[in-house]
This record gives C-alpha cells, structure tokens and sequence, in this order.
C-alpha cells in the first residue's frame, strides 16, 4: 500500500490540521462541509460585476460589509485561526505563518498591496516572527504548504500556519474577462460544455506541524509535494501536461508512493477548455484514469491564492468523513482522455489523496495527503 | 493604404505595450504571430479591441482573428473592407 | 554551494561576477532593449514581456554571456524570486487601460503577476524544474541561503534565483545562479554581490 514517509532530518511525520476556512459557503470548516455535502454552491450571478455591466457568475462572500473586501476576509480568518489555534502556538517562537495570495489588498493600490497584511497579521496574532508571503499564482497555496513543510524538515520550526486569501475586486474580474476567460454559467469544470471560469474570494488556512494537534483534532500526514514549470506559455498550460505531470511524478518519488496506490485526485479544474483537457492529459499519461477525481470550483468559484489551501481543507474533509464530494458542473465527459470524474456524492474510505494545482507562469504543482493513523 | 499601415502598426506598439519597437520595426508583410513578433493567442485578443476602439469593427468570435491578424497588409485590407 | 554567476542591474551600472560592464553601460531610459540589441539576440517575444520579466530576461542573458548552463538537465534548475512590490507597475497600467484608456487589455492583465518573470525564463531555457516567488519587504541573503538548501535537499543541481523589482521609476535586479557543489556562502558575501 505504501505510504511510508520519506520525509528526512530526523522528521519522521508532518501533519496537516484544520486552521480555519472563510468562504461563499460558510465561515467555519464545519459549515462549509455540511453545504458542500448537500450540494450547495457559493456561486451566483453577481449583478453588473463585468467591465460592460455583466451579470458574472462569482464566488462573493455575501455576508461581508466592510468596503475592503480582502482586509475583512483577513481579519476573519485571523479570527478563525485565534479560535482554533490559540494565541499560544501563534506567537511562539518556534512558529512561522505563510500566507498566499496572488493579489492581496489590490484595492490599495497605488499605495503598497501588501502593507495590510502584514499590519493585520502583526496586530491580530502577533507572530514572533514576520510572516513569509508567496505570491506564485494559482499554484501559491500548494506551494506555501510545500514551503512549509521544508522550513519544518529543516528544523527551523515546529509549526508552520499556512494562509491562502485572495478577495474579489473589478481588477480580476475584468483582467479574466479580457482573456474571454469567464463563464456565463457557473463553471463545468471537465464538463463537455464547460466555457470557463467562476472566479471566487475565499480564505482558508492549515496548520503544518511535526506534531499531531494537542486537542486530539483531526488531522492527516503530509507526505510530499513538489513543483514543475510546463516551460511553454506563461498563460495557456502545456498541450501535454508536461509539468503538472513531472510534478506528479516527483511528489509520488518524494513521497516514497506508488502513484497507482493514490485513491482521490483533488484537480485543479477551472473550467477552461484549456487546463481542465491539459488535466486529463496528465492524468493519463499517468494511468490515473479510473481514480475518483474531483473539482472544487464548482463550490466556491476559483479562489486564486486561496485555492490550494481551501481545497486542501476541503480533501482533508473528505478524508474525515469518508466522503467523495460530487464535482459541481460536471455532467457528460468533456475531455480527450478519459477520467473519473464524481458527478454523485460518493462515500469512500481514502488512504492517500492526490491535490494538483496549475497557474499563471507555467507553473504546476501537487502534494500527497495520507490518512493518519 | 500606406498611412493606414503607418498607423496601424503605431496603434499595434501602443496597444500591445510593445514599448521597445518602433513603426520602422515593423515591415507592411512581417508575419506578426508565431514567427516574426512573436505574438500569441493573448495578443490575438488585443488586436480585436484595436479594431473595436480604433475602427469600430466589432469581431464576435476571436477565432476568426488568425487569418485578419496574419500582418499589418492583412489587417489593412480588412479594415479598408470593413469600415 | 557555489555561486557560478551573478548579475546585478542598478543606478550604477551593470555587473557580471561584482566586475562593472561597461559595454553594457545603461545609457538611455531604453537601456533593456540596447542591450538585448548589444547581446545579438533573436528572441522576439522579448518585445511583449512587461519590465520586470524585460529586466529578468536581459539579467539572464548577461549571465549566459559568459557562464555556460549546458551540463543541467531541464529538470535539475530550481527558480527562487522575490521581489517588493510584486507587479506594481504592470498593475497600474493594467488599471489604467479599464480607467482610461478604454477596455481592460488583456496582453496586459497576464503581466500582473510576479512570478509571471520565472514562467519567461523557464519557456527561454526549456527548463521544468520547481518555481516560487515569494514577496518580502527588502532582499534577505538569509532567506534566499534557506531556500537554495530546501531544493538541493530536494534533489536541485542549482538555483536561479533573483531580486527583480520596478516601482515609480526605481528598477532593481539582482541574479545569480547558484550550483549544488562543494562550498559555503555566507549571508555576508551574498549581501555584498547584491550591494553593488
């Protein structure tokens, strides 16, 4: 079955556990579950949100009342993390927050984008140390637990918050339009008449550490995770999954996994024609074919920086409750090669979950969850 | 025809951000996407906001930009048939 | 560790290996398109890169000048970035063309990303290995040392790794290339090639 870490330096198991998830669906981990479980979605046509006053389809966090729209979600999920993490782990010495986000405060422009964060960040859980901010695209989240995961293998820290946000502004919502990016129905990823993406706000954040959680909450082991640039186009992915299949790849290596023993695939799937058949390329050329897969963005809409930890939260969910969420949107087969996607609700035991991401600048990146023992 | 080339080719620098180019850069028959400029799907995207603001021809479905788009003689003629 | 080249681009002038270059001497508000003209390069797609990737782009190649990558394999270069400011300048104009100039540019939008930098010198060297862009408040020497470790731990033969920032017309770029051998770099000396 496999499964055994590689993880070295000592470290001998890293553990994800639940840091808190703001999000179109609710405002605490169990709220989101219990409507993603009974379908619901986060996605509704926004009025006159298109640079010609379209109605787009977004992820809008409708409970939100500040005019900064990024600042409140921060502040909630700084909330969130005080609730359950504690002021305690969150100022020592021995742990560093990463935050992920793609465009930050971008209403603040052109003042600085990122001063914000950090002022909140220093006033809300007064970190002993100043927090890292991975700004990578829509591979950012995947890559702040990775990048977690090494200052803990390193020895560096104990414990590592991970922080994905990312809030809805004209600036994204225009800038995909631009690219006839957007889709006028809630997006079908994988789906035969996908059109594109639903673009969402959210935040989420994990809490990395070499220790299981003191309070007995859930959590799962953190296996590996790696990243790969498809090296041919800093925004259309690679007409052969080339990197997100090289990262697979090497996050199964590192992982010390055989890739056929990998019994979910929580994929990127934005609903473009273009990533979601990149996807499946990858996935066969893999012979991952038949493993259940599924995409997240049908819930919350895709939440740029926030989405690599929100959909980690969300495997990890599934992974709890022995529950393969349906894929929202899906249908009919959409794609060139052949994959599983779940158009039902299915309830299935997971072992070992496979998270992918692709982003803007070729990158891809993926990690490995197994179920702890 | 010439001074709408001339312009053209200013207005393509201008809206596709090509600050380092200048008009005599551009040769009337250069091939701009692929070869030549370089130029991509994205880009395609560009010129049909060009056509849109600078020539009020409206292009509904961006496929159809590949052969229009070809070179600054391609997107010429078209203009000069479509206005 | 070893550092096998570096560049630096500021006020002063440009720098390959801490040594002033002064053929490449930034004479005009054009400097990254003399250079690319002085570099003999026939790589057109360099005209639609916005600054930050123009600056990274030309930083590489100054590199690649008198440093040969050959003997790395496409998956054995790790890209490690950061800069201050993100894609600040390429985010005002990308407001600018939906405020002011009529519809939101699309050739721009894709531009207002960071890490966009990495994705056009990877597609330049056909290079697969891991990327990150991280956003930090000033170049840490430190930092940078950390995560070099982090990818070689991780199976890199070396690391691209850069400082590119442009905000209200200050430009900053700093690269250097870093190979998984024999050695030590401190944080110190790593400051002072970025000092220049």
């Amino acid at each position: 079955m496999g499964g055994k870490t590689k993880l070295e330096n000592g470290v001998s198991e890293l553990y994800l556990s639940y840091g808190g998830l703001i999000t179109p669906l609710g405002d605490t981990v169990t709220e989101n579950f219990e409507n993603m479980r009974s379908g619901k979605s986060g996605v509704q046509k926004v009025s006159e949100s298109g640079f010609n006053k379209e109605d787009w389809p977004l992820g809008k966090i409708t409970s939100l009342t500040s005019e900064n729209r990024y600042t409140e979600i921060l502040e909630k999920i700084c909330d969130a993390l005080i609730e359950n993490v504690g002021n305690e782990v969150l100022s020592n010495e021995r742990t560093l927050i990463i935050i992920s986000s793609t465009k930050a405060d971008i209403t603040a422009l052109p003042s600085d984008t990122f001063t914000s964060t950090r002022a909140i960040l220093k006033k809300k859980l007064n970190p002993a140390h100043a927090p890292l901010i991975i700004s990578n695209a829509c591979i950012s989240g995947v890559m702040a637990i990775n990048t977690a995961a090494d200052y803990i293998i390193a020895d560096k820290y104990d414990t590592v918050i991970t922080i994905g946000i990312d809030g809805l502004s004209d600036f994204i919502v225009y800038g995909f339009q631009s690219l006839f990016a957007l889709s006028d129905q809630s997006s079908k990823p994988f789906d035969k008449n996908r059109t594109g993406i639903s673009i969402g706000e959210a935040a989420g954040a994990i809490v990395v550490s070499n220790k299981k959680p003191e309070n007995g909450a859930f959590c799962v082991n953190y296996l590996g995770g790696s990243s790969s640039n498809d090296a041919n186009h800093i925004s259309g992915p690679s007409r052969t999954g080339e990197g997100l299949f090289r990262s697979i790849n090497k996050t199964a290596e590192r992982s010390n996994i055989d890739i056929q023993d990998i019994d979910f695939i929580s994929a990127h799937g934005t609903g473009t024609l273009y990533n979601d058949e990149m996807e499946s390329i990858a996935f066969d050329r893999l012979n991952l074919n038949s493993v259940p897969v599924n995409s997240l963005k049908g819930y919350f809409g895709h939440t740029l920086g926030a989405a690599g930890i929100i959909e980690v939260i969300s495997t990890m969910l599934m992974m709890e409750h022995g529950l393969l969420l349906k894929s929202p949107g899906f249908e009919e087969q959409g794609t060139t090669k052949k994959i599983n996607v779940l158009s039902e609700n299915l309830e299935k035991e997971i072992q070992l979950a496979l998270k992918t991401a692709s982003g803007f600048g070729g990158g891809n990146a993926s990690l490995i969850l197994k179920k702890s023992l | 025809m010439s001074e709408l080339k001339e312009t053209l080719k200013a207005q393509i620098i201008e809206q596709l951000n090509l600050e380092d180019l200048t008009v005599a850069d551009i040769a009337d028959d250069a091939p701009l996407f692929g070869e030549g400029l370089g130029l991509d799907s994205i880009d395609a995207l560009e010129f049909i906001v060009l056509l849109e603001q600078n020539y009020g021809i409206k292009i509904a479905d961006p496929s159809e930009g590949k052969e229009i788009f070809q070179s600054v003689d391609s997107l010429a003629a078209y203009i000069e048939k479509n206005q | 560790m070893k550092i096998l080249v570096s560049c630096k681009i500021s006020d002063q002038g440009v720098y390959l290996n801490g040594e002033i270059q002064q053929k490449y001497a930034k004479e005009t508000d054009n400097w990254k398109k003399d250079i690319y003209s002085k570099l003999e390069l026939d790589y057109p797609k360099f005209y639609k890169m916005d600054a930050l990737a123009k600056m990274a782009f030309i930083g590489f190649e100054l590199m690649e000048s008198v440093c040969s990558f050959e003997h790395f394999e496409d998956n054995d270069v790790s890209l490690l970035f950061a800069n201050r400011n993100s894609s600040y300048d390429t985010d005002l104009r990308f407001i600018e063309s939906y405020t002011e100039k009529g519809s939101p540019g699309p050739s721009l939008f894709v531009y207002t990303l960071p890490n966009i930098l990495t994705g056009e010198l990877a597609i330049r060297k056909k290079w697969f290995g891991e990327n990150i862009f991280f956003i930090q408040e000033n170049f840490d020497a430190e930092f940078f040392i950390d995560q070099i470790n982090f990818y070689f731990r991780k199976g890199s033969k070396a690391c691209l790794c850069g400082w590119v920032d442009s905000a209200n017309d200050k430009e900053e770029c700093f690269l250097f290339v870093v190979e998984n051998t024999e050695g030590e770099i401190t944080p110190e000396e790593l400051t002072k090639y970025y000092k220049q």
